[in-house]
């Protein structure tokens, strides 16, 4: 977005990014070095889940749209019935997104998800019961983001295909009847 | 989260009276209020008519005009975009910032919003949630219709409270407190929708998971009460009393959701529930 950038490409949006990685990064520090400093295992908890928690609503409210261009959510019809809805971009300005910025949206999410894994996996080796409750509270949180947002890109190059495909069709058939009214 | 205050518009539709809207409001866009999922989801705002009505969640159908717009392009940051004063406080007005002219015709305007108006949405949901759960209406049409906008954010803050109450009125075992009470509470919800599912009920799991949260709001009240006050007696009127206005808030959303011939076994674990949370504050010294 700088006109005056060097040749290799920038963060388009650096706060966004930051916010993106900080609540994650300070979940995984918070939860790491608290054993140091911290006996409670309470303080420890709450603290980490919250941290979690906010990162979930981060990254799906705000760094997914911003970074990626996507967005889900899940909707109760009037029927009663559960729906899972996908929004994105369309494919001009998804394409116009900062390379950089998807690439780092999406390589911190699986990070973050492996390494909760392998925390998971200390704390299931010293059987530390309490300890694993956090890890997979804040695994689960993790996990839900990456699924829904894969589904979401899938979702959206879906309809990018029927979408061209539709606009094919409708000119090939304005073509053909222009074609017909000429002769 | 249904946009159960606006009429949802198909994509062709939309198109046109992005159009209309367009050339009279010279270019902003003014999307329709949407509802919310938090923390886990939230519902963004749809791009569909406000359509106005005598009960509450509806919108006023004469849109206040949009705040000026600003840059459309897709790095936006926190602008504060202020909510027009004449509407509801329980529905929430996001306007995006421009119109993206897209290929498929309807700007999606939830992906170009605000992000204080994600946050504002998110709370507002919270609050009405909270509400319709716990201060329940009798002469509500559809009770279990009511929750639709599940959110699961309330339900974290009113568990880790629960959790962090009881823990603070125990003089020892504080770390066993507070994690016995976050895993009583978490995997009770989860099983007890999983009983109704199992019961051949008619619920969304999340819906009732948001909802078992909420009516945990009397007990959290109870909870704190029965920390300041150290009265055995005192303690159990307060228990009681919160306990019972929890399983009644529960009361209409689970019976609506089973045959009524297993009304009471889809009740009575939740009151089940309910009592040995009740036992805990109770018991903790």
């Amino acid at each position: 977005m700088d006109p005056s950038q060097a040749p290799v490409e920038n963060y388009a949006n650096p706060n966004t990014c930051l916010f993106h990685v900080l609540f994650k990064g300070a979940a995984l520090a918070f939860y790491i070095l608290s054993a140091l400093f911290f006996n409670s295992f309470v303080i420890i908890f709450v603290v980490t889940v919250l941290l979690a928690a906010l990162d979930f609503w981060v990254v799906k409210n705000v760094s997914g749209r911003i970074l990626v261009g996507l967005r889900w959510w899940n909707e109760i019809n009037d029927l009663g019935e559960s729906v899972w809805k996908f929004e994105s971009l369309d494919q001009e300005s998804l394409a116009r997104m900062n390379k950089k910025d998807s690439w780092l949206f999406w390589w911190t999410l699986y990070l973050a998800a492996a390494a909760w894994l392998i925390l998971g996996a200390f704390s299931l080796i010293r059987f530390q019961a309490d300890y694993l409750l956090v890890v997979g509270v804040c695994l689960s949180l993790n996990v839900a983001n990456i699924i829904g947002f894969t589904k979401c890109k899938k979702d959206a190059k879906k309809q990018f295909q029927q979408f061209a495909s539709q606009t094919i069709a409708s000119r090939f058939q304005s073509t053909v009847q222009s074609a017909f009214t000429l002769v | 989260m249904s946009h159960n205050d606006t009429i949802p518009l198909y994509q062709s539709s939309q198109s046109d009276i992005d159009e209309i809207e367009n050339m009279m409001n010279g270019g902003g866009f003014q999307s329709g209020p949407g509802t919310v999922l938090p923390a886990r989801p939230p519902s963004p705002t749809r791009p569909s008519i406000p359509v106005s009505s005598s009960s509450s969640p509806f919108v006023q159908s004469n849109l206040p005009p949009p705040p000026p717009s600003s840059s459309s392009s897709a790095s936006q940051k926190v602008t504060p975009v202020p909510a027009p004063p004449s509407l509801p406080p329980s529905v929430n007005f996001g306007s995006s910032e421009g119109s993206k002219t897209t290929g498929f015709g309807s700007p999606p305007n939830t992906l170009t919003e605000p992000v204080w108006d994600t946050v504002k949405r998110d709370l507002c949901r919270i609050v009405s949630n909270l509400k319709l759960v716990v201060f329940p209406n009798p002469n509500r049409e559809d009770p279990g219709k009511a929750l639709r906008d599940w959110d699961l954010w309330g339900p974290f803050f009113f568990i880790v409270f629960l959790g962090l109450t009881l823990s603070w009125s125990a003089s020892v075992k504080k770390s066993e407190v507070f994690a016995v009470a976050f895993a009583l509470l978490a995997a009770g919800a989860v099983i007890l929708t999983l009983n109704v599912l199992l019961l051949g009920g008619h619920i969304i799991f999340f819906q009732s998971l948001s909802l078992l949260g909420y009516c945990l709001f009397p007990l959290d009240v109870g909870a704190v009460i029965c920390m300041l006050k150290d009265n055995v007696i005192l303690k159990m009127i307060v228990v009681t009393v919160t306990l019972a206005w929890s399983s009644w808030a529960a009361y209409p959303f689970m019976s609506a959701a089973v045959n009524p011939r297993r009304k009471a076994l889809a009740l009575y674990p939740v009151f089940l529930m309910y009592v040995s949370v009740g036992f805990l504050i109770i018991a903790i010294d």
